[in-house]
């Protein structure tokens, strides 16, 4: 008989995932089947997808709280394929990426994940085309921030300018099965894998996307840093992937909120790093702030307390 | 509530400024911070206020955020003063992780547990306002519904530079509440409109009704994260965020009237001519510290 890897944790955190976590998410999904990002606030496409990623991962007792996410998140898919990062808005925005990330493999979704990639490969940023990279040559500001825009990663909204995380969740998304990812696609994640290397900072690591401002070497963030390195998992012998893990290693023990922990904690395991021994613990932190109510902090320690036996599990191919 | 009524600035009683002189943080803030309140008898029995202080980054060292002393002490003031609930939110730049934050400056050490205080305001439930100034190309934003809906809105920045704004003071503090979740971290739409021109519409669309300027130690050049510590040791107090903005330019030895945004926001949302402000507690002679600024701003400086 198989080891079931859920039972691989020792049983304080089985108990913190289960009784803490997995009750807050169930506890605070919305009558229309979407979670807001807090308890009783309003379904948003976000909150709503880390709860399912976190909540995928469970048992048979979530299943029905799932298909309902589910639905949730494909009423509210606008007719270009993109979601919103509020029901009420009428425009596309990064979300898009997490939400066809968090739909693919579920039953019935593969038409709503093929068009939001397609929307997500046809976002392309402001900030780097070719008249902006003209205009760039006689601005002063290129000296200020100098980084390189032929390399095109994603914006946060359309129209505007790359950054690490949004940039990372699309090369997520685009890492789905080939009959969802539409034509094209390599070529854009070529460009949005350089440009996160381009931004990546001196001594490893990575902020919001600016590596260096007025001569001053920016400084590195958890949270950023998690996501580049995910997106970038493949090329894990890469120097700067190296780089990027130690320096994440050397701030485990200095975090200070659930959040930044849970995901440096998927982040270490998934691109090979160990765990230091003196770590914070999630439970610890929780009784702080409670998480301060919020759902996709609830949903990323569930990540990190489980097996993950059904995120991101597909090794995808390799880019050139 | 957040003043969604535009009346140009002719149109406004001239503002009240007050200058309280602070040493240090250790100092008793409570009763200062109380005593500077009650000369603007402000109306906020039984009232819910939030406190929007400048939250933009992990910060051991306590230089580049709002003060949780100053924080915590305006808080207990209004209380004192009969407010229903205190709350305190902000939504920072760059940075998701806002607990993080706030664990960093030691909130939680000066105020208690946070779980019914602080909002994150970029994850709050938010509400589609209109903008009515057109100052950027801007037509509409999405903000939280907390700081819309408060009874009573104070702004409460630090003293600092701005290396694409000039200053950053009450009124581009109010960039924190462009809600993350929305426009990301950076709130990068806010940029491609124009910071400046973003200033005006946001404080348009959601005016303070009161600022608290954390002056006893400011950053000078290329703030709002990498600058360098100035202790200014000051505490400034308005009940019209340009008239305050403008006295701190003032007190950093910078000329208000050149600073683009709040240059427009003189006709538009307040008072930026030292004739229209009362002056009250020190005078902006006696606290004059010149701050430095980027070579491009240069030209804001006396």
């Amino acid at each position: 008989m198989e080891a079931d890897p859920e039972n691989s944790f020792p049983e304080i955190e089985t108990s913190f995932r289960q009784i803490v976590c997995l009750s807050f998410l169930l506890n605070a999904q919305n009558a229309d089947g979407g979670w807001g990002f807090h308890p009783k606030s309003e379904s948003r496409a976000e909150p709503t997808c880390w709860a399912l990623q976190a909540l995928r991962e469970t048992s048979a007792a979530s299943t029905e709280a799932v298909a309902r996410g589910v639905r949730y998140l494909r009423a509210t898919q606008l007719g270009d394929g993109s979601w919103p990062s509020t029901p009420e808005e009428r425009t596309g925005c990064w979300v898009t990426a997490l939400c066809c990330w968090t739909l693919q493999g579920t039953p019935d979704s593969a038409a709503a994940v093929m068009a939001g990639l397609g929307w997500v490969r046809d976002d392309w940023p402001q900030d780097s085309t070719p008249w902006r990279r003209f205009l760039a040559k006689f601005s002063t500001r290129s000296q200020v921030q100098p980084i390189n825009n032929s390399y095109r990663g994603w914006g946060w909204t359309p129209g505007t300018s790359s950054w690490v995380e949004p940039t990372s969740f699309a090369l997520i998304a685009l890492e789905a099965p080939s009959d969802v990812v539409p034509p094209e696609a390599k070529r854009r994640r070529e460009l949005g894998e350089a440009m996160l290397y381009d931004r990546m900072c001196s001594g490893g690591g990575w902020n919001c996307g600016n590596p260096r401002v007025y001569g001053v070497p920016g400084v590195p963030l958890v949270i950023p840093t998690v996501w580049a390195l995910i997106a970038l998992r493949h090329y894990g012998t890469k120097p700067e992937n190296i780089m990027s893990l130690d320096w994440l290693d050397s701030q485990i023990v200095n975090i200070q909120s659930a959040g930044s922990l849970a995901l440096a904690k998927i982040c270490m395991e998934m691109c090979g790093g160990r765990w230091p021994a003196d770590a914070p613990v999630l439970a610890d932190l929780y009784e702080r702030n409670g998480f301060l109510e919020s759902i996709q902090v609830a949903a990323w320690t569930y990540l990190a307390l489980s097996a993950r036996s059904r995120w991101l599990a597909r090794t995808p191919e390799k880019t050139a | 509530m957040c003043q969604h009524t535009l009346i140009p600035s002719f149109q406004r009683p001239p503002s009240k400024v007050v200058i309280r002189r602070v040493a240090n943080y250790e100092q008793d803030l409570s009763a200062l911070i109380h005593e500077s309140l009650a000369a603007f008898n402000l109306p906020v029995k039984g009232k819910t206020i939030l406190l929007k202080p400048n939250l933009v980054g992990l910060d051991p060292l306590g230089v580049m955020n709002t003060h949780p002393a100053v924080i915590a002490a305006t808080r207990e003031s209004f209380l004192r003063s009969g407010a229903a609930q205190v709350l305190i939110g902000d939504g920072p730049a760059l940075d998701r992780d806002t607990e993080a934050i706030v664990e960093s400056v030691r909130l939680r050490e000066y105020i208690g547990t946070l779980a019914s205080v602080f909002i994150d305001l970029n994850v709050d439930d938010v509400a589609r306002v209109t903008l009515k100034t057109h100052a950027s190309r801007l037509n509409e934003l999405y903000l939280p519904k907390t700081a819309l809906g408060v009874d009573f809105l104070v702004s409460m920045p630090k003293l600092k530079t701005h290396h694409w704004a000039g200053v950053t003071l009450s009124l581009k503090n109010m960039f924190g509440i462009v809600p993350g979740s929305c426009y990301g971290w950076p709130k990068n739409v806010l940029h491609w409109a124009g910071i400046d021109r973003a200033i005006l519409d946001i404080n348009a669309a959601c005016r303070p009704d009161f600022a608290i300027v954390d002056g006893i130690v400011g950053m000078e050049g290329n703030g709002p994260i990498q600058g360098t510590p100035k202790a200014s040791g000051v505490l400034v107090f308005g009940n019209d965020p340009v008239a305050v903005d403008a006295t701190c330019c003032r007190v950093m030895g910078l000329e208000p009237e050149r600073v683009k945004y709040l240059s427009r926001a003189g006709s538009l949302l307040g008072h930026l001519q030292v004739n229209k402000i009362q002056q009250l507690g020190e005078s902006v002679a006696s606290v004059e510290t010149n701050f430095t600024v980027l070579p491009e701003f240069e030209t804001i400086s006396h």
